[in-house]
């Protein structure tokens, strides 16, 4: 072969091959559709006549200007049925409950309930929405290394197992919404002066949930649950961490009564902010309905 | 009829007499209770526990946001800011929640995407040549960026805020 076909054959080698990624058309070869004006084809430019189309509000997606929808034109199971009426229990993940923690948001050498972590000012509930308390959700449970007693109103198993692994413990309490009420703004509650509630028990279709011992259920057996502890810790392959033994076992250990809804406080319990004074009811009848 | 020649005004019932003689009997209300249910006095004991009042301080909400404690070792990956910046031309500094003021802002029908960078102090137009010098490499479009020097913020066209995050934390900011 010549040296200019060998040299034109190492130019070929070297030079990008042609592809999908590299093609494209001669300039000039597409002209972009042209929008005329007046005679020159400025009629509707494609927006029909009339109507939310002519208009350009961007109507919602799958909206047909007036025709039956194609999502609504056939018969569907109804996944959302009701949902106005089930118990919602908004997120949160342990990433951000890491996070409330380092930053000192949280105080983690104290019992972890609604009220600490509404308190925060950085996650809510609003109980006219049927928000029923925290779903702690699994984001973060690689790095959560927080030792804590926290309770929520739900959890998955591999968050309970990421709580546990760290050495601290969880339970999943119900809270019905006029108890949530007090708890969602204390001091509000507080000075309305009313006397703290008495939790009620859950509705029938949570009994289950809150009495069983593999979701942490606060009205589950404790010895069934110790011995839950030690199932999921064979389950997902960690070393339990002995709570006995800590120096935080009383903190850890702390738990409400199924009628109480404050730490260290009692239902029918009344407190004044203004006198610093906590008045507690004698009368028979009180102390016999406020009983747990 | 005498009566109702001589006053006129009497052979019409006011309306006010009318409502008085009624009874409402649709309401649950118009029926009697069985038993007494106005409030009874109660008897209360007013007790001063500082155990008790230590219990209610911890229900009460912080009035501000409290300051980070030093630790060892922040899991969340959060970082404290540096002490050391003042050799630095430019600052940014946190927010009252302790984070980097960078945000992303959706506009146009969500169709339009900028990162907000916002509490800058000092040399606004090196840092935003830094950025946009570390940012270059990842993207292949040439970054549009808008340098508000009064109001100290930083806007640049597209979602980069994680990775300005990760620059100015690289930074110590």
């Amino acid at each position: 072969m010549s040296g200019n076909a060998d040299k034109a054959l190492n130019i070929l080698k070297s030079l990008p091959r042609v592809c999908l990624g590299n093609i494209r058309d001669n300039p000039g070869s597409r002209l972009g559709t042209k929008r005329g004006r007046g005679q020159h084809g400025g009629d509707k430019h494609g927006d029909g006549n009339k109507g939310s189309g002519q208009r350009q509000n961007f109507m919602r997606i799958g909206y047909e200007t007036g025709n039956t929808p194609f999502y609504m034109r056939f018969k569907k199971e109804e996944y959302y049925k009701g949902h106005h009426l089930k118990r919602q229990y908004p997120p949160l993940s342990l990433l951000n409950l890491q996070k409330f923690i380092d930053l000192n948001r949280i105080d983690a050498s104290k019992p972890i309930d609604l009220v600490s972590i509404v308190n925060t000012g950085l996650f809510n509930i609003s109980i006219d929405q049927k928000h029923f308390g925290i779903n702690l959700t699994d984001e973060g449970a690689d790095i959560f290394e927080a030792k804590l007693n926290i309770e929520v109103q739900w959890a998955s198993e591999l968050v309970i197992a990421a709580v546990e692994r760290a050495g601290g413990t969880i339970t999943t309490a119900y809270y019905d919404p006029d108890s949530l009420r007090a708890m969602v703004n204390t001091k509000k509650f507080f000075e309305r002066g009313t006397p703290i509630p008495k939790r009620m028990m859950p509705p029938p279709d949570a009994i289950e949930y809150y009495t069983s011992a593999s979701c942490r259920g606060y009205l589950a057996d404790p010895e069934k649950i110790s011995e839950e502890r030690l199932v999921l810790a064979q389950k997902y392959g960690y070393q339990l961490p002995k709570i006995e033994e800590s120096s935080e076992y009383e903190m850890l250990a702390q738990r409400k009564d199924p009628r109480q809804i404050f730490y260290g406080l009692n239902p029918g319990w009344v407190v004044n902010l203004r006198d610093k004074v906590v008045l507690k009811p004698k009368d028979e009848e009180l102390l016999e309905y406020y009983a747990s | 009829m005498l009566a109702k020649r001589l006053f006129p005004a009497c052979t019409r019932i006011p309306y006010v007499i009318q409502k008085i003689g009624q009874i409402r009997e649709s309401s649950f209300k118009s029926s009697l209770f069985l038993e007494d249910i106005s409030p009874k006095p109660r008897e209360y004991e007013v007790t001063k526990n500082p155990v008790d009042w230590d219990y209610v301080q911890r229900l009460l909400p912080n009035t501000v946001v409290p300051e980070p404690v030093k630790k060892d070792k922040y899991p969340s990956g959060w970082k404290p800011q540096a002490e050391n910046l003042s050799e630095l031309p430019y600052f940014v500094q946190r927010t009252r929640n302790h984070m980097i003021p960078c945000y992303l802002r959706i506009s146009h029908l969500k169709t339009r995407r900028t990162t907000l960078l916002k509490n800058i102090k000092g040399d606004i137009w090196l840092l935003e040549k830094e950025i946009k010098d570390f940012l270059r490499p990842q993207n292949y479009q040439p970054i549009r960026s808008q340098v508000n020097e009064f109001a100290g913020f930083i806007r640049i066209n597209g979602d980069h805020v994680n990775a300005i995050k990760y620059f100015l934390e690289n930074k110590g900011m």
